[in-house]
């Protein structure tokens, strides 16, 4: 018999479930990495050096999203603002808080402040805030709520799949471009008593009628954003 | 792929087969011989260069993958800052902005409007603000931005060759400066300069230092035609051609579209009235004498190769039949033009042509030829009656300039002490026997002020100053008309350096030493411009109606014919007796531009050598010699050429068309303290260069060393097999068979029955714009300023000279020249090659992984994220446009380009170390990356390793003007881009010469669309049904019935 079953076999069984072992381990580390909003960033959420708070200033003092983002509607890159932009109020405004000790400095010195990074694009996409501000994309449906996060994080995966979702049909995410960056804008259908689903179907006519009346053709081909 | 079966295969689907005998193209002389050996790559494309076999090249690809792989998973994506500033800049990250400024030439400027992102010039454009420019720009001009980033550019002080600090060295400048006294014991040499603000300070200069010597240096002046022109006319003037006042040109070895200044600017015009859309349109005719085949002579109508010792002959002959009865005085003509006499069946029509047109011809002589021929040339457009047309003459600037010659005397003699040189390198391009270093050692203190630290600047003893590139620098120049140009900084220099108006005003101690400043009181002392003047002046980059008016002028037949007194018929060239012509090359010009890749590697418009220079010789004088070879494969023999007791050794490159018994050779190579791109490539022909025979030289002599070399020439590349690649006819041909483009080649039906309808078809109805692109062969010179602008604008690497060998080049766009007819004048055409983008293209279905798709828009579209580099693609493609990354150009330095991570170590420090710690910089060195981040446009990503590439039609500028069309549009239905604002590809703006129509084909007024409707309009491979959206516009020769044959050269 010792023919058919060979001294090593009997190490087999181990190394079946040892090697088993490790391939699952491989398979979850892979999945955990690359299928997961961790790998997509979503949910990131870095110190910043100067503890701003969007909540504050959307939320509480209603800043629209353009007077600090102002090249959101006119370029490719939203802006971040000057410091000089923050004195514009905290010359008035908490005039002597420590925690904006950074700010007043980098305004009067043209210091810059290394503010972190929060959504993050590879370097072999191109991504056009105007294009989207401008045709009706509101800033939440990339940027989540920002109204209510003190501290900026990533709220949606900014994948490609991500991308191409709403490439390929955008009709309930589209809005009229006075409600762009307001972050708590709602549709609100015109009939009353509707089922959810009657709702979304009205939802998605009216972003329906914006694709016709503004010729809406969202591109899916590669070059959009791989050039 | 052999062409012997195509009749027995294909019955159905009639392909073709190429054309032979007397109707066939062909682009090098082994594929004339023997077609039938042609393949598609050359012996040894696939193999791995030496030593490291294929097999190991694998196993470590393989190794590196696997590491590399283990390096990346290993780690998160970096935290990243974006340093916002305290206050706003004041413009928006990521925008373009625009600047106008211009690059200096030698006594001129190329006009340029140069792009720039974040503060870093990104690409070169013409500036269409400037009178007369069209928005192209000359291949020099496209490159240059690469000269920028070059980390070898010089970037310290230095003397004797040890660091000094900037503050010392300028200290020293200024202290030296003070004790010149009068300037008795000073010479200045310079290159020629055009600047008004060089003028000015150097007046201020010469009021404080009037016993300065001032001496101009050029390898390669163009000054000649000044020169005889002011003869001729008894004043000092300096002549001007405007060839689209012409309609027959005759170029007397005057390469007016290649190597003389401002060829851009003559392209623009000589193609104006080059492009008959209508059989009964006119088109211009150019006839061409010259001894080597220029750009000038392949795109000439009629065109007689001389050996340049015929050419004073020829002119001679010309004069006299132009100048007939006038020519009393010229009593020597005949006896000048008795050797020409062989020629006179050429001579004679063409004299004739030129004196029926009277009026609208033009007589042209190149910068090589004597200035007493270029008065001659000038009392023969008096003769024509052009003057105050086709040749307008500005007054010429006087400088009281001291010779070279006499500049050495004084040198040798030790009257001068201090001796500055800004720019030029006579060290390198006056070696023996004028001995430049010997001289330079004689004065006491040398001030040396370049871009690089070369032969020149390491000589013992030099105070070296660092140059600022023309894109860090104030400064100003004139365009040739006299209108004055702006140039600015588009970036604070790289390198610590200085320009050339600080350096001199330090040295003569003057108030205002800033540049900026300088310049601005020059532009306010010539135009009297205020404040808002002198925004608008940068702003577009000249100053409004600041050229100069032409003169009057009368001819002193007195001064011409003493003129042509002193010219002396030559020796008619022996094989034991060879004439040279030492000439400009079309790339590196006089060895400026050795360092820059793009031009090392851009195949020479006529040749297609990279990275080398060689000595052309014609295939008769080859023969004779036994220098032929008989298959591509060989190498080229290496010779020993000796002129008047000095020798040179060079490769023979045996050039079709060229004078027999006549060498040619570029000058520019060979330089042995360039940077790391171009040191010690190809042979420096300065060395036999003698003072009183710069550009011709007489009785040299070879000798075969029994050695050879191969030679990195790109013509054999890339072979396309078909007939009907390029098609053209004369201009009577055009007017009896109008539809002749379409007629010939394949006439097999467009619309093949398919099983599978083409997604396109449906797409094209819904879709805003079909892209589609024409090219007026008719137009197109052959200049390769695309070629550099696509580079440019793409991001495309250079891969060396190894990898040309293998046909590894990576030009999206390529030019091919054809040669039709014999090997001793032939004719040529230069055909513009890029991805087609074709509807039915051949290279999508054999994807294995879809990398590569069409958009709704009609563009093929390379996917580089998906691409595994199968290669199946480029092998499937019938126009040979696709490039593969065969190793990571982009990360490997300029002298290591091949080495994998693995390969070596470099510096003590492991390569792999390094690849893993960043594998975006791979084993760049610090310097080399910091600059490379900074000159990559930031819109086009970079390839990797094993990624195919290739033309995009820019699709990075389609899509910025389809977003800024977007943004305009909010809610509003206009998306379609309006055709004002269809962005032109990198290609077709840099053509000087107009060739090239991209644009919406859907949109029938766009120009594009028109083209494609020309009757010339054609497109390649018909039979394959590929429905390409790049055609052509077939080429139409203007020839002169009288004229002989293009045959019976010397």
């Amino acid at each position: 018999m010792s023919d058919v079953f060979p001294k090593w076999t009997n190490r087999l069984p181990r190394d079946l479930a040892l090697g088993g072992a490790v391939l699952l381990v491989c398979v979850t580390a892979g999945f955990a990495y690359y299928f997961t909003p961790k790998y997509t960033r979503q949910g990131y959420q870095p110190i910043q050096p100067v503890s701003f708070s969007h909540k504050t200033h959307v939320a509480q003092t209603g800043l629209d999203c353009r007077y600090c983002h102002h090249s959101v509607e006119t370029a490719a890159f939203a802006s971040l603002p000057a410091a000089a932009t923050c004195m514009n109020c905290h010359n008035q405004v908490l005039r002597s808080d420590p925690r904006l000790e950074w700010v007043r400095r980098s305004a009067a010195t043209n210091e810059p402040i290394p503010w972190v990074s929060v959504h993050q694009l590879p370097d072999f996409v191109h991504f056009n805030h105007a294009v989207h501000t401008r045709r009706g994309v509101g800033c939440v449906e990339c940027h989540g709520d920002v109204s209510q996060m003190d501290e900026m994080r990533v709220a949606q995966p900014l994948s490609m799949a991500f991308c191409l979702e709403c490439h390929r049909d955008p009709a309930p995410r589209l809005r009229p471009l006075e409600a762009v960056t307001e972050t708590q804008w709602q549709f609100v259908p015109a009939a009353t008593n509707l089922s959810t689903a009657q709702t979304l179907e009205a939802r998605r006519d009216f972003g329906r009628k914006l694709i016709r009346d503004w010729n809406i053709q969202p591109q899916t081909s590669c070059n959009t954003c791989h050039q | 792929m052999s062409h012997a079966p195509h009749n027995a295969q294909e019955s159905s689907f009639p392909h073709p087969g190429p054309a032979s005998g007397k109707d066939a193209y062909w682009r090098c002389m082994e594929a004339l011989e023997a077609a039938d050996r042609r393949q598609e790559f050359p012996a040894g494309a696939p193999e791995f260069p030496d030593p490291v076999s294929r097999r190991h090249f694998f196993r470590i690809m393989s190794a590196s993958l696997l590491l590399a792989g283990l390096g990346s998973t290993g780690c998160r994506r970096p935290e990243e800052t974006r340093n916002v500033a305290g206050v706003d800049p004041g413009y928006t990250y990521g925008e373009p902005q625009y600047f106008a400024t211009a690059m200096p030439s030698r006594r001129h400027a190329v006009p340029l409007r140069v792009k720039s992102i974040d503060g870093r010039p990104i690409k070169i454009e013409g500036n269409p603000r400037a009178p007369g420019a069209n928005g192209g720009t000359d291949l020099h001009a496209q490159a240059s931005i690469l000269g920028l980033y070059d980390p070898d550019r010089a970037g310290r002080f230095a003397v004797n060759q040890q660091t000094v600090s900037r503050a010392e060295a300028l200290g020293f400048l200024t202290r030296h400066g003070a004790d010149l006294g009068n300037g008795q014991r000073l010479a200045i040499v310079s290159e020629q300069t055009g600047s008004p603000s060089r003028q000015r300070l150097r007046e201020c200069i010469e009021k404080k230092l009037p016993a300065a010597r001032w001496c101009e240096f050029e390898a390669l002046d163009f000054d000649n035609a000044e020169a005889g022109a002011s003869l001729a006319m008894g004043r000092p003037v300096a002549p001007r051609w405007q060839l689209d006042q012409a309609e027959t040109i005759l170029s007397i070895d005057c390469d007016f579209l290649g190597a003389e200044e401002n060829a851009a600017a003559f392209a623009g015009q000589f193609s104006q009235n080059r492009s008959p859309s209508k059989p009964k349109d006119s088109m211009n005719r150019l006839y061409c004498v010259e001894s080597l085949f220029t750009l000038t002579g392949s795109n000439a109508d009629h065109r007689l190769a001389v050996p340049p010792s015929m050419l004073t002959a020829v002119l001679a002959r010309f004069a006299m039949e132009i100048l007939g009865a006038k020519s009393g005085t010229l009593t020597n003509l005949a006896a000048l033009a008795a050797p020409a006499s062989a020629f006179s069946n050429w001579i004679v029509p063409c004299a004739k042509d030129l004196i029926v047109n009277k009026g609208r011809s033009l007589v042209m002589a190149g910068h090589r030829m004597p200035l007493e021929a270029h008065a001659l040339v000038a009392a023969m457009n008096e003769a024509l009656g052009v003057n105050g047309k086709a040749v307008v003459y500005t007054p010429a600037l006087i400088q009281n300039n001291l010779s070279m010659a006499k500049l050495l005397a004084e040198l040798n003699s030790g009257s001068i002490d201090t001796l500055v040189i800004l720019g030029g390198n006579p060290a390198y391009q006056m070696p023996a026997p004028t001995d430049w270093a010997a001289a330079q050692a004689r004065a006491k203190t040398v001030l040396r002020w370049s871009l690089y630290e070369d032969e020149t600047a390491r000589l013992p003893g030099v105070h070296f100053f660092p140059a600022t590139h023309y894109l860090e620098s104030w400064g100003d120049a004139r365009q040739p008309d006299g209108t004055i140009l702006a140039i600015q900084p588009l970036i604070e220099p790289l390198f610590d350096g200085i320009t050339d108006l600080e350096f001199l005003a330090r040295l003569a101690g003057l108030e205002e030493a800033l540049p900026q400043a300088i310049v601005r009181a020059t532009h306010h002392a010539l135009t009297g411009g205020d404040e808002a003047a002198w925004r608008h002046f940068l702003q577009n980059g000249c100053a409004a109606d600041s050229a100069v008016k032409p003169v009057s002028t009368i001819i002193e037949q007195d001064s011409v014919a003493a003129a042509a007194a002193r010219l002396s018929p030559g020796n008619r060239p022996s094989t034991a007796a060879l004439d040279v012509v030492f000439y400009r090359d079309a790339k590196l010009d006089d060895g400026r531009f050795v360092n820059n890749g793009w031009l090392q590697e851009l195949p020479d418009p006529v040749t297609k050598l990279t990275w080398d220079n060689a000595i052309l010789i014609s295939p008769a004088t080859a023969d004779l010699l036994g220098l032929a070879r008989t298959n591509s494969s060989e190498p080229h023999p290496i010779i020993e050429m000796t002129l008047k007791g000095r020798t040179v050794r060079g490769p023979v490159l045996v050039q079709p068309g060229m004078a027999d018994n006549t060498l040619g050779l570029a000058l520019g190579y060979g330089q042995e303290a360039s940077g790391r791109v171009g040191r010690g490539i190809g042979f420096n022909a300065f060395q036999i260069r003698r003072p009183d025979a710069l550009h011709y030289d007489f009785g040299a002599t070879i000798q075969r060393t029994g050695q050879s070399a191969p030679l990195a020439m790109t013509q054999s590349h890339w072979v396309l097999e078909d007939h009907g690649i390029i098609r053209e006819n004369t201009l009577q041909g055009f007017r009896e068979k109008p539809r002749f483009a379409q007629e010939t080649g394949s006439s097999r039906p467009a619309d093949n029955p398919s099983l599978y309808p083409n997604p396109l078809d449906t797409e094209k109805n819904s879709s805003g714009h079909q892209w589609g692109m024409t090219i007026d062969l008719n137009r197109c010179i052959g200049c390769s300023a695309c070629v550099i602008a696509c580079q440019s604008e793409n991001n495309i690497p250079i891969v060396g000279r190894e990898m040309v060998f293998r046909s590894r080049e990576m030009h999206w766009l390529r030019i091919d020249r054809y040669y039709i007819g014999s090997k001793v004048s032939p004719r040529s055409v230069t055909q513009p090659m890029l991805c087609q983008h074709c509807e039915t293209a051949p290279c999508e279905s054999v994807c294995p992984v879809n990398a590569t798709v069409h958009d709704a828009e009609g563009l093929n579209v390379m996917v580089y994220n998906r691409c595994v580099g199968s290669r199946f693609c480029s092998n499937n493609c019938p126009f040979k446009v696709r490039r593969f990354n065969f190793f990571d150009y982009n990360r490997n330095p300029p002298d290591h380009l091949y080495d994998s991570p693995l390969a070596s170590q470099a510096g003590g420090q492991s390569r792999l170390k390094q690849w893993l710690k960043n594998p975006d910089r791979g084993s760049l060195p610090e310097k080399d990356y910091e600059l490379a981040r900074l000159s990559k446009n930031p819109e086009v990503t970079l390839r990797m390793r094993g990624i195919m590439e290739k033309c995009s039609f820019c699709q990075q500028r389609l899509q910025r003007a389809k977003e800024e069309q977007l943004i305009r549009s909010g809610d509003s239905k206009d998306t379609r881009i309006p055709k004002e604002f269809v962005p032109p590809t990198a290609c077709q703006q840099a053509c000087p010469a107009r060739a090239i129509e991209f644009g919406d084909l859907s949109d029938l007024q766009s120009k594009a669309a028109g083209q494609r409707a020309s009757l010339r309009n054609y497109a390649m491979f018909n039979e394959l049904n590929l429905r390409p959206r790049v055609t052509y516009l077939a080429r139409i020769r203007n020839l002169n019935p009288q004229m002989p044959e293009m045959e019976g050269v010397v």
